[in-house]
């Protein structure tokens, strides 16, 4: 017996040392420069151990606030749209039809390229002279042209609808799964019962979908509020700080102002934020499943 | 066992290509800058330095082409204190951020003081830091009107002296070619450090300032700062130049220029052989270059920008580096640059020579903008201080019905924060 834990603890071991390099490590630095003011351009102040100062001066912080504001408004607008478009996606494709195969890969192209990709192509598509956006919208007629990435609300807009067109796809396949475990019969026997499309959906898909709905909207949750590479190509945070989310708010303190101290503080307000969120999601997942296994 | 021995057997391998590498003939100078569109830039600059250094290659290693993002990456690379850069570009904001973090070599015991008084002034004194000289200039630029000729002469309109008169003329123009793809005025207003160029040169031109590099305070909710802001506002975006300004950076801006859709256009230097180069303009030969405007009273202010190259502190090859940025920024080479690119070279001599005068006559007229051109302060903490105003310029351009003297109070608080940092800084 013994023997066989210490076995399982070697083979084990890889993936604790690797785990713990490259996750609990820099999770503890961070942490503790978040204690200190540690300027890096600025070598001579030193290392100074300020306590919670930073922390406090990020709560009284009016652009950290701000930027608080547009990040949940960013992931209470994508989250939404991003699991209503991918669970219509996801029903489409489980339907039986020529061409299904095809459809599949299809979709998942959004999710396939690379973010910074996309996003310069959104860039182009939003451009207020030549983007395609104005002239789907107004043809020929350049005098009524927009420029959305030069309005701070249209430019939020425009980075969420970026974002919903990359992720649904992901939505989608985690929903496709979970619809490709619900066996037919239990359709077929619904029907025999005489209930309809509606009723067949509402009472018995999207019941037995809600395990890979919570965990697409888990993975969800958790990327929106880090979101930084559409931020970064389409607007650089303006304009007017318009679309300055907190993980590019945090980026640009520690690399490009060296405020290394305050920038952490930021970086583990975020990770704190996404820790309360997964774990909230944790438990209704958990509570889900037993719901599952009880019936 | 079999395994074993075979594991040995690549090791060896690896030890021995690994010694075969350090035993090259080669040495590596490893140079990080931006890209450029011509080979003449650094391409045949560097074949003709390995022609002149038997032994030597350096490896050219490219970067953004936007400077703040170039920032990102180079102070990066000298925050992990990488000894494989060697040489890096540096832009005019930068050297006092290096020379106070330590990552840029002093240069003085190689670029002496006789050698400095070679270039322009206004580089020279970007690059000191406390005494010291960090970087040698390798460009300048500074900034520029561009009009339309032909607009301004089919209506009688002599170029425009102040900022009001130039967006009395746009209108009046505007007015009468009723044309809807036209506009008055192109610059740049995205959030980003073009911002601050553009806005300064209001500010300035107006007798106000970003802030007191003496006293180490904020000048931003002055009066005469807060008047050319609100000018800016009223008069200019949404008025003469079209909203979509405030998501443009030089490129997008100049574009407008060469199709022939802006009456006006605020830029650097390069954009005089952009817009003249039929392939890639509609308005070649069509176009002024003149001073910027100033507001009635005050003194037009171009801000200074540019290229310099330094030596990263890390560096284990600075005599070589050194070389290397020596004869980049040479007469000789300089000159060669100056005549294939059109870039304005930062040596004061090539300002009378004949064979570049003749063939860029338009460095004739830049010669008196780039003596009076106005440097942005130089202080350690430039980023965190531009961050804070594209902040606040970005918020009252893009949101007209903000406050403009709440903002500013805001924003010059925020930059005396900052300021009070380094406050007593030492020497490096």
């Amino acid at each position: 017996m013994r023997s066989s834990h210490r076995l399982a603890f070697l083979f084990l071991l890889p993936s604790l040392i690797f785990v713990g390099l490259f996750a609990f490590y820099p999770i503890f630095e961070s942490f503790r420069l978040s204690f200190y003011r540690s300027i890096l351009t600025l070598p001579w102040l030193g290392q100074k151990m300020v306590g919670w100062e930073n922390y406090t001066d990020l709560w009284t912080d009016p652009v950290a606030a701000e930027s608080l504001r547009t990040t949940l408004f960013f992931v209470v607008t994508t989250i939404p749209l991003e699991l209503g478009v991918g669970l219509g996606m996801a029903l489409v494709m489980n339907e039986v039809f020529r061409g299904r195969g095809l459809l599949r890969a299809v979709v998942l192209i959004p999710w396939a390229i690379p973010t910074v990709v996309s996003s310069q192509m959104w860039r182009f598509i939003f451009n207020d002279r030549y983007g395609l956006f104005n002239f789907v919208l107004f043809g020929g007629d350049a005098s009524r042209y927009l420029a959305p990435l030069a309005d701070p609300t249209l430019a939020l807009l425009a980075i969420i609808v970026a974002e919903v067109w990359k992720t649904a796809p992901f939505v989608a396949l985690i929903v496709l799964a979970g619809l490709q475990t619900i066996p037919d019969e239990l359709y077929e026997a619904a029907s025999i019962d005489g209930a309809t499309a509606w009723q067949q959906f509402r009472r018995m898909t999207l019941p037995l979908i809600r395990p890979a709905l919570l965990l697409a909207l888990l993975f969800r949750t958790i990327d929106a509020l880090r979101v930084f590479d559409l931020v970064f190509v389409m607007t650089q945070g303006g304009p007017a700080d318009a679309t300055n989310v907190l993980s590019f708010y945090g980026y640009k303190k520690i690399f490009a102002e060296g405020m290394v101290g305050y920038g952490s503080a930021i970086a583990v307000g975020v990770f704190l934020i996404s820790l309360i969120l997964s774990l909230a999601y944790l438990r209704i997942l958990k509570s889900s499943r037993l719901e599952g296994t009880s019936r | 066992m079999f395994q074993a021995r075979n594991l040995c057997h690549v090791t060896a391998l690896i030890f021995l290509c690994s010694l075969g590498n350090s035993f090259a003939a080669e040495t590596q100078l490893r140079f990080v800058t931006w890209k450029s569109e011509t080979a003449q830039m650094w391409d045949q600059p560097i074949a003709d330095f390995e022609k002149q250094n038997p032994g030597v290659k350096v490896i050219r290693e490219i970067g953004p082409q936007s400077s703040t993002q170039l920032h990102d990456l180079i102070t990066q690379k000298l925050k992990n204190r990488d000894t494989q850069m060697d040489v890096f570009v540096m832009d005019v904001i930068w050297p006092a951020e290096f020379a106070s973090a330590g990552w840029a070599l002093p240069l003085d015991r190689f670029f002496t003081l006789a050698e400095q008084k070679q270039f322009l002034d206004a580089p020279i004194q970007a690059n000191h830091y406390r005494g010291q000289i960090f970087g040698v200039p390798l460009f300048v630029d500074a900034g520029l009107l561009y009009y339309r000729k032909d607009l301004l002469e089919k209506y009688g309109i002599p170029p425009p002296r102040t900022w009001p008169e130039l967006v009395e003329e746009a209108k009046t123009i505007l007015a009468q070619e009723k044309d809807p793809q036209l506009v008055g005025f192109s610059g740049q207003f995205k959030q980003y450090e073009g911002l601050i160029c553009n806005m300064m040169e209001y500010i300035l031109s107006n007798g106000g300032n970003l802030w007191d590099d003496q006293r180490l305070v904020s000048t931003l909710n002055q009066p005469r700062a807060l008047a050319a802001v609100r000018f800016v506002r009223d008069r200019i975006i949404g008025q003469i130049a079209h909203r979509g300004v405030l998501a443009y950076e030089e490129p997008e801006s100049l574009v407008l220029f060469t199709e022939g859709r802006a009456i006006f256009h605020r830029n650097w230097p390069y954009a005089w052989n952009v817009a003249n180069d039929s392939q890639r303009s509609k308005v070649t030969g069509k176009i002024g270059m003149m001073p910027l405007p100033s507001f009635p009273g005050g003194k037009g202010v171009a801000a200074l920008g540019g290229w310099q190259l330094a030596i990263s502190r890390f560096s284990k090859k600075s005599e070589l580096a050194w070389r290397f940025v020596a004869f980049m920024t040479s007469h000789a080479m300089q000159k060669r640059v100056t005549l294939s690119t059109g870039r304005a070279p930062a040596r004061a001599a090539l300002y009378s020579d004949r064979e570049v005068l003749d063939q860029l006559p338009q460095l004739k007229s830049l010669w008196e903008t780039f003596k009076q051109a106005v440097p942005r302060p130089t202080t350690p903490v430039y980023v965190p201080l531009s961050n804070i105003m594209q902040r606040y310029f970005s918020s009252v351009l893009a949101l007209p019905h903000t406050n403009i003297d709440k903002r500013a109070a805001l924003a010059a608080r925020d930059m005396d924060r900052v300021l009070d940092l380094v406050r007593e800084a030492p020497a490096p």
